[in-house]
């Protein structure tokens, strides 16, 4: 009888039982997650299908994958796609240096083996006798891939940049996402223990083909709302005060509305609002701002770009800061 | 609720957004997976599982907002406050009075039951019944605005005009002169007239998500066969995004194409090296591979009255190819040779056709002279791996042809291709010089629509990719 695959909800049935609950899990491992992103997760760890996590650089796609893994308590497995990436460098490679330096210590056994056959039919006959040891598991280097199939307890894999991969890659990825299995012509179908919660992000630098997002649940992670960031700021730099914290989220969302060459995204509000503790700022001003708006952009003529702007944004940081305060206390 | 789901489907896929049913059957069980308790999350569930992309997701949100709306007879129209109260309502007392109104006259009782939601006011029984006789009359199949009386006429008669006449009809002529009779048959006609306002509605809203996409495929479909020069400036719009769209099938089919590996041809200097390691022995092999260059475009475009149009259309396309090409650089001339690359890095391409054409877009062409600029301006950087594409109609205004450029210019370039917006018999009429430049040319074809666009591009870029 042949055995079933287990996946990840059968292990964890506890943890992810609701999309609130998912939502509480993610908050106190500090990932402030949108509705959409919670019951996206809710569908792909019960239904087992793969999430495609697409949005601009730095939103928190490959953070997404993380906080999951950590939440479920399993290991999280990384693959980093890039151009030239091939199955031997993703799945798996036989370790050519130990089965050669084997074959040089067997050779004396190989003698002794063979002592007696009288013609060649006899030898191989022997030889084939024999397992097939030199391409056993032994000799197996196991890649992401592999090593996603063989965790014992389930795993995330994150298959990090789909978008860098080729296209020879992409149609590999697609037996393994779909069935969980991939084919080792040494050593045939090797299916996956339990079956892992995939995650492929993407920076849309090309467009993937139509057989590969169909498998997958597709999740567009936005820049995220002024209420939103300023809770992910508030869950990330806890030592921020409310009213530094207030005007750098409204300063950054005020900048992503310029035509910039890059947005900042909120890995950089973050890396800004640390910063900004450091220099112990207590409030924006032009001098600080100017100072460290190269945490922020990332681009020469994007700081240029600002340059006449700074002031007024500063101001109206300023002014938003007053009126939370005021609706707060009123 | 799975007719619900199907009916979502129909629309989601008439907006343009692929769904297979592998799709439709993945997203049926993630909306049984989240329930239909909670309006934001089953929208949720249905743009995750749906969406191939943001583009989708939107078109999907949107979808869901229109379909999941609800809104029929929601809004008390002008009509509404005309019936449904009793006699007294004529006076106008029971608007401010109602309860005594109740009471002063016995409510009207009918057999039909739609006589009596209207007079109940009873706006969610009569949506109820809407829907369910537009379901009936397969509204959802509704594809084009002239389908719109027959099918309001068809939901009304599912949901009971007919009696509703009848009895409007007894009530006025059968009682004699009761006033209170005339009374309710005016206002059973005023709410009739109301319900025929809100089927109407209802129809035109539902047209609106099912047949979004048929009367616009129809528009393109004719917008891809129709003369270049012909399209009015209104359709420009839709054409550009035409154009995009075919562009970007052309890159996609294209853009895999880079890399081809020779099987059976050993690397041999990659192998040893990288079996060094192993003693010598060809543990790793490494075979040949060959990266296929991306083509470099020339492209030589007459910008007068005539041919303005098409260059408009070729200068568009081949810059929605800019995935597959690898360098355009692009002159544009009535006479002399204009290099307009500068003005493409700086406005985006729709503006920058506009911007060109008012610039230098006048005068009849001459060709001798931007074939001699041609040759002074850009002969050095024509190679064996640069396609000319020229496009005009050869029309030179009886001034000489100079052809003997061309003739240079063929000798060097991989490829020259001359795209005339005439039909071939017209080549040899009038001004035309074209059958001097056509020996020189590798491909000269007539070009006149989208169609003809997309299939000469689509050979350029073959032949770029096979021969190399």
């Amino acid at each position: 009888m042949p055995t079933r695959t287990h996946c990840m909800k059968d292990l964890y049935q506890e943890t992810f039982s609701s999309i609130e609950d998912i939502k509480a899990h993610f908050e106190a491992a500090n990932y402030i997650c949108s509705d959409q992103i919670a019951t996206c997760v809710y569908i792909a760890y019960n239904l087992q299908k793969p999430v495609m996590v697409e949005g601009p650089a730095g939103v928190g796609k490959t953070e997404l994958a993380k906080t999951t893994a950590e939440i479920l308590g399993v290991p999280l497995v990384r693959l980093q796609c890039y151009e030239g990436l091939d199955e031997a460098k993703a799945l798996y490679e036989w370790k050519y240096a130990k089965q050669l330096l084997y074959t040089q210590l067997l050779k004396d056994k190989l003698g002794e083996l063979l002592e007696g056959s009288n013609n060649f039919t006899d030898s191989m006959e022997k030889i084939h006798d024999q397992e097939d040891l030199f391409f056993s598991e032994n000799f197996l280097e196991p890649r992401p891939l592999y090593k996603a199939l063989h965790q014992e307890h389930g795993c995330v894999l994150l298959i990090d940049e789909v978008d860098k991969s080729d296209h020879e890659f992409e149609a590999f990825l697609l037996e393994v996402l779909s069935d969980f299995q991939v084919s080792i012509p040494e050593l045939g179908t090797i299916k996956a223990k339990i079956k892992p919660l995939v995650f492929l992000t993407s920076n849309n630098s090309r467009e993937m083909s139509d057989a590969l997002k169909r498998r997958c649940l597709h999740l567009y992670v936005p820049y995220p709302e002024e209420k939103l960031e300023s809770r992910i700021l508030s869950a990330r730099v806890p030592e921020l005060s409310d009213t530094l914290r207030r005007e750098v989220v409204s300063f950054v969302q005020q900048i992503r509305e310029l035509d910039l060459k890059k947005v900042p995204s909120i890995s950089e509000t973050i890396d800004w609002a640390k910063t900004l503790l450091l220099l112990h700022a207590s409030e924006l001003n032009s001098a600080t701002v100017k100072q460290t708006l190269n945490v922020l952009l990332k681009f020469e003529t994007d700081i240029e770009a600002t340059g006449d702007h700074l002031r007024g944004f500063i101001e109206k940081a300023h002014q938003k800061s007053k009126i939370n305060i005021g609706s707060k206390a009123g | 609720m799975q007719q619900v789901l199907e009916d979502f489907y129909k629309v989601v896929r008439a907006s343009g957004v692929k769904i297979s049913p592998s799709d439709s059957i993945e997203t049926s069980r993630s909306v049984t997976l989240v329930g239909y308790q909670n309006r934001s999350i089953l929208k949720h569930a249905l743009t995750v599982s749906l969406a191939k992309s943001l583009d989708d997701q939107h078109l999907i949100d949107e979808c869901f907002e229109q379909f999941f709306k609800f809104d029929a007879f929601q809004q008390p129209s002008a009509n509404d406050v005309n019936y449904g109260g009793g006699a007294d309502d004529l006076t106008g007392d029971s608007e401010n009075n109602p309860e005594q109104a109740q009471q002063d006259s016995e409510p009207y009782q009918s057999d039909t039951p739609l006589t009596n939601m209207l007079l109940e006011r009873d706006h969610n029984a009569l949506a109820v019944e809407m829907q369910r006789a537009a379901q009936e009359v397969g509204l959802r199949d509704i594809w084009f605005f002239t389908q719109k009386s027959l099918y309001t006429q068809r939901i009304m008669q599912k949901m009971g005009l007919r009696d509703l006449q009848n009895e409007i009809r007894a009530l006025s002529d059968g009682s004699g002169n009761c006033p209170s009779n005339v009374a309710q048959a005016g206002q059973l006609r005023d709410a009739k007239a109301w319900l025929f306002e809100e089927v109407k509605d209802f129809v035109e809203q539902q047209l609106g998500m099912y047949g979004k996409t048929s009367a616009k495929n129809l528009r393109e479909q004719h917008l891809q066969k129709t003369k270049l020069s012909n399209i009015e400036k209104r359709d420009f719009h839709t054409m550009h995004d035409l154009v995009r769209k075919m562009a970007k099938r052309l890159s996609s089919m294209y853009s895999k194409k880079k890399k081809r590996e020779n099987r059976g041809q050993l690397d041999f200097r990659k192998t040893l090296r990288s079996n060094v390691a192993y003693d010598g022995i060809l543990f790793e092999t490494y075979w040949k591979s060959r990266y296929i260059d991306k083509p470099k475009v020339l492209v030589l475009c007459d910008i007068s009255g005539s041919v303005q149009a098409y260059s408009r259309f070729l200068l568009l396309f081949l810059y929605s190819l800019n995935d597959v090409l690898n360098r355009i650089d692009s002159y544009v001339f009535t006479g002399n040779l204009i290099s307009v690359d500068e003005i493409f890095a700086h406005y985006p391409v729709e503006e920058a056709i506009d911007k060109i054409i008012d610039d230098h877009g006048m005068g009849g062409s001459d060709y001798g002279t931007m074939l001699l600029d041609l040759e002074r301006q850009c002969m050095d950087t024509i190679d064996n791996k640069t396609t000319v594409l020229i496009l005009g109609d050869a029309r030179n205004n009886n001034l000489a042809p100079r052809s003997e450029v061309l003739e240079l210019a063929y000798q060097r370039a991989k490829r020259i291709i001359w795209l005339n917006p005439e039909p071939e018999n017209f080549w040899k009429t009038g001004d035309s010089v074209m059958l001097n430049y056509r020996p020189y040319c590798h491909l000269a074809k007539t070009c006149n629509t989208l169609d003809h666009l997309e299939r000469l591009l689509d050979e350029l870029l073959k032949a770029a990719t096979a021969t190399v």
